[in-house]
């Protein structure tokens, strides 16, 4: 006799689950939940009480920032040591020295939430780098 | 036809839509009810004018912004 039965042994792991799929088809896709977070939250702003501290972000970097929601609605956007492409930039004017380096942003026209506000910012600082 | 995740900025909810050729950042926002809103595809790109069309301009299952107005100085120091 030629052959010797040397008895049985599972499979490997990664050939049954391969088996195991192809008799049971595909499994079920899961659903992931999308996160449902306001815009400075998703930039990473840290909130305490009606101030937010984070960072303006652009493609030419990051910018430190403070917020403060004023109970009236009002909100203040700071921007910290704003750069010489911001400081060339037609809305300089807007930036009002409060002293340590820190500028309050002069908004013309409010907006109405603090996501959209630093969107506003962002985008003014991405505008004063590509104007140079 | 194409799907769009509209993020209102302020809250983070996310408006689930479906755009046909043809239609504008205008009819976007109308059909949300947000009239004082602006759409971008996120800070770092210009806002889309409410009559401009954006069914070429986005990607299927895209995420887009929806943003108050707001503008730096421009009424007192421009």
């Amino acid at each position: 006799m030629r052959i010797k039965d040397l008895g049985t042994r599972p499979a490997p792991a990664s050939l049954r689950e391969l088996l195991s799929r192809a008799v049971r088809g595909q499994t079920p896709s899961i659903p992931v939940q999308r996160r449902l977070i306001p815009y400075w939250q998703e930039r990473g702003w840290t909130r305490q009480g009606n101030t937010y501290s984070g960072n303006y972000q652009t493609p030419y970097g990051a910018f430190q920032g403070w917020i403060e929601q004023q109970r009236s609605g009002h909100i203040d956007f700071y921007l910290y040591n704003p750069s010489q492409e911001i400081q060339s930039h037609s809305h300089w004017t807007c930036f009002q020295h409060r002293g340590n380096d820190w500028y309050l942003v002069h908004m013309g026209k409010q907006p109405k939430d603090v996501s959209s506000g630093i969107m506003t910012i962002e985008r003014l600082i991405k505008e004063a780098f590509e104007q140079q | 036809m194409k799907k769009l995740s509209v993020v209102v900025a302020g809250t983070g909810q996310i408006r689930d839509v479906e755009i046909q050729p043809g239609t504008t950042a205008g009819d976007v926002l109308h059909q949300l009810s947000l009239p004082d809103y602006l759409l971008s595809k996120g800070p770092n790109e210009p806002f889309f004018a409410a009559a401009e069309s954006i069914y070429d301009k986005v990607k299927d299952g895209e995420k887009v912004f929806a943003s108050t107005k707001a503008e730096v100085g421009i009424v007192v120091c421009a």
